[in-house]
């Protein structure tokens, strides 16, 4: 009983994701079958643009340019994490400063709430010349993207966490630091990770388009090059695998969260 | 007091759930245990013949003289406390009543040092008390435990707050964790636990460092009638135990007689206390005795008498 309750815990979620993913492949399949039919030349079906992967030996763009998927997969995702990790570390730990004070709480919040709007991609021309075509400027990118909404929302849990937890550590003999240390941050860690992974989406989008505007590696450039040779293959291709990983990054972040930061205070 | 670490065990589980009328539990004849006074308290100081007119004894552990409180809200300031004066023994267990919002629990924070006074001092070993401090423990209604630590990291958090190794408090943990039966609970997070059982790992917790004070802010207010009366047996075995001085505030009366020896009021507005009752001798631990019911109407009118008329 308690099993085919289990099963159909796991088993029905992912089940009906994968027939309604299936359903819109072969829907799609069968309208893209007619290639005269328009809708084929811009939306090619998986069965006409997978194939590319094979026939190019996995390699995508040209000549010199020329990276494999998984390059372009990696390349993106080391970005991306890299930025978002930043982003995590910094904002806790500026959360935590700007809260010892009231007064940095007053003078800062206002600023990390007007820059916080900015979105991402509003970035890339002023990393583009800082940092220049590098690693650097994406990362830039995604941390822009991150940090000060996470900072503003450690600073929203830090306010939350209760005052007896904080007063039973005093009362125990905790210092000031231990306190910070053993009660605020991992009070704090959930709530602040939660939001790490709605904010990844932004993330993720804000990288993609730095690749497509200006980087030469990547995901999104995948996607750019497709356009540069009207190549409407290429195109879905690079959408397919920026939509795979993304929502396979996206279970990740949610298995860690789960893991590791699974508490509510 | 080693030989009886075990003790409490065997007694709560030597208890009837419903004890019918005239067994008294806490009586000097029913039970071996109860009359034993925990070996680090003097008697004399427990037992001590004051009245409610002289009450408390030469050198109280805890005391505070002339205490007020006021808080300010806009332009004018209420008083919540106004010149109170109080003595408790070591090893004593006062417990203190009042209506709602009467002060009762302001008092205990002043006597935690939780917050700043208005006026008076609370002394502490004869010393002004300055602030929070670990030899007068706290152990608040809810919100108690840190959900990502399991019950024996919950308990050895006073050692690891201190910044201990793991290492060097494991066997007082561990010890702790035995006394107070919670060993098998051990490894369960706190999202796994009862709201009885994270207020005896509440209680374990605040006992494991030691203190000479232990101050309850209603602790069993949230629970309900059934395992209220578990947990005040709990609480008066870790008392007579351990000998830590208790003072317990609870707006049950019933509570109040069960477990303590000196009964405290407080009126309201402003707070002063309005009765003390002393029961240290009393052997009335029986709540259908009618000497408890009659402490009890008597407590009950006083605490009644004291709402202002609107």
């Amino acid at each position: 009983m308690a099993n085919s309750e289990n099963l159909s815990h796991w088993l029905l979620p992912i089940g009906c994701g994968l027939l309604s993913c299936g359903l819109f492949i072969g829907v799609w399949e069968i309208v893209g079958r007619d290639s005269a039919n328009a809708i084929t030349q811009v939306l090619p079906p998986p069965s006409q643009f997978l194939p590319v992967l094979l026939e190019s030996d996995f390699k995508v763009g040209l000549g010199a340019q020329s990276a494999t998927i998984y390059q372009s997969v990696a390349v993106t995702l080391i970005r991306v994490s890299v930025g978002m990790a930043i982003a995590f570390v910094g904002s806790i730990l500026c959360g935590l400063l700007i809260s010892l004070s009231k007064w940095s709480e007053l003078f800062i919040l206002p600023l990390l709430g007007l820059i916080a709007p900015i979105a991402p991609i509003a970035w890339v021309p002023l990393a583009l010349v800082v940092f220049g075509v590098s690693n650097l400027t994406a990362i830039f990118i995604v941390f822009m993207g991150v940090f000060f909404t996470l900072t503003i929302a450690t600073v929203a849990e830090i306010k939350r966490v209760p005052e007896n937890l904080l007063m039973t550590a005093q009362n125990l003999g905790g210092s000031s630091f231990n306190r910070w240390r053993w009660v605020i941050v991992p009070a704090v860690l959930p709530g602040v990770f939660t939001l790490l992974r709605l904010n990844f989406i932004a993330a993720w989008m804000a990288v993609l388009a730095a690749e497509m505007t200006g980087l030469r590696d990547g995901l999104g450039t995948v996607v750019m090059t497709g356009r540069n040779l009207f190549n409407s293959d290429l195109i879905l291709l690079g959408i397919c695998i920026i939509g795979i990983t993304g929502f396979t990054v996206d279970r990740l972040l949610l298995m860690i969260q789960r893991r590791f930061f699974w508490w509510q205070v | 007091m080693g030989a009886n670490m075990f003790f409490w065990k065997r007694w709560l589980n030597a208890m009837p759930s419903a004890r019918p009328p005239n067994a008294s539990a806490l009586s000097s004849t029913t039970s071996s245990v109860t009359v034993s006074a925990p070996s680090s308290l003097s008697t004399s100081s427990r037992f001590s013949a004051s009245s409610a007119s002289d009450y408390g004894s030469a050198s109280p552990i805890l005391a505070c003289r002339n205490l007020s409180k006021s808080f300010r809200e806009g332009k004018h300031t209420s008083t919540i406390l106004a010149d109170v004066n109080l003595d408790i023994a070591a090893g004593d267990f006062v417990t203190i009543l009042g209506q709602s919002g009467g002060g009762k629990s302001t008092l205990l924070k002043l006597l935690g040092g939780f917050m700043p006074l208005s006026q008076g001092d609370v002394l502490f070993h004869g010393i002004a008390l300055k602030g929070i401090t670990p030899r007068i423990g706290m152990v608040f209604q809810e919100n108690t435990l840190y959900p990502w630590l399991t019950v024996a990291q919950n308990i050895g958090f006073g050692f690891k707050i201190k910044g201990k190794k793991p290492a060097q408090y494991k066997a007082q943990v561990q010890e702790v964790l035995e006394k107070v039966g919670l060993a098998q609970a051990q490894k369960l997070f706190p999202y796994q636990l009862s709201g009885g059982m994270k207020q005896r790992v509440s209680i374990a917790r605040s006992i494991a460092v030691k203190p000479d004070v232990l101050l309850l802010d209603e602790p069993f207010s949230a629970l309900d009638v059934q395992l209220r009366r578990r947990l005040q047996l709990f609480l008066y075995a870790v008392w007579q135990e351990t000998g830590t001085t208790m003072v317990l505030v609870t707006h049950n009366v019933e509570e109040a007689i069960l477990l303590g020896q000196q009964l405290i009021v407080i009126g309201s507005k402003p707070g002063k206390i309005i009765e003390r009752v002393d029961i240290s001798k009393a052997h009335f631990r029986d709540r259908y005795d009618s000497q408890f019911l009659s402490l009890q109407r008597h407590l009950e009118t006083v605490i009644e008498g004291d709402v202002n008329p609107l």
